[in-house]
């Protein structure tokens, strides 16, 4: 397995640290620019999800395909 | 190793960051009321003193702390100046242009205090004191404006720059 638990874990950072901004930025009466933020760290996370994704493509195509 | 330093300078310097946000936040009511004491006391070098614009300028300028003492200083120094012939409103606008930056303050006192220079040093007693009134009255509002910003913006400055330190070092950890 060549993939490693960091990954899950950056983006389970990710997430935290998303929401606390969230959170502040809320508290402060700045809704706008809060959902802002969530929608770019979702983006973020996306763009890593699909990366993974790719690479489990890859491996069940090279497992099941005899390339 | 490196790794662990790198991610401790992004952090560091990102809460640096907001710390020196939220201090500007702070700093701009101080600035103001210090701005329209200094304007108080040019209403009395006029008023009674009967002080040439240039030495009151001057004076004031000694009295103040840094970034408001060298808008006056250099607005004197300006005026003072034997090889250039500026007016009083050229060199207060050039002063208040070149010293601007150093302070917390923003572009609607900005525009205050410029207007008030094209008056400076035009007329009569009676009519300098009145537009340093007016002055000092617009400068009032924005400082009651400028503390409701501090106390809005002023914690979330600091812990914003913690929060995205931390993100920027999970992000490309």
């Amino acid at each position: 397995m060549n993939i490693d638990v960091g990954a899950i874990f950056q983006i389970a950072g990710i997430g935290i640290i998303i929401a606390m901004i969230h959170t502040v930025l809320k508290q402060m009466g700045k809704e706008d620019m809060a959902h802002w933020v969530t929608v770019i760290g979702f983006v973020v996370v996306l763009f890593m999800v699909v990366r993974l994704l790719n690479d489990l493509f890859q491996e069940i195509k090279t497992i099941f395909l005899f390339q | 190793m490196v790794k662990l330093i790198g991610a401790i300078l992004v952090i560091v310097s990102g809460t640096l960051f907001g710390f020196y946000q939220a201090a500007q936040f702070a700093n701009r009511p101080k600035q103001i009321r210090a701005f329209i004491l200094a304007l108080q006391r040019l209403e009395t070098e006029i008023l009674y003193g009967f002080t040439p614009l240039a030495d009151a300028l001057a004076k004031i300028g000694q009295q103040l702390t840094d970034p408001l003492r060298s808008i006056f200083s250099e607005a004197a120094r300006r005026l003072t100046d034997q090889r250039s012939s500026v007016t009083a409103q050229e060199s207060w606008q050039l002063a208040v242009e070149e010293q601007w930056k150093h302070t917390a303050m923003k572009q609607s006192e900005k525009n205050i205090i410029y207007q008030f220079g094209f008056t400076l040093g035009t007329s009569d007693r009676n009519d300098q004191i009145k537009h340093i009134r007016l002055a000092i009255n617009q400068l009032q509002h924005e400082e009651t404006a400028a503390q409701h910003e501090q106390g809005r913006y002023e914690k979330m400055c600091r812990s914003l720059g913690l929060l995205a330190g931390a993100l920027i070092v999970i992000l490309i950890y």
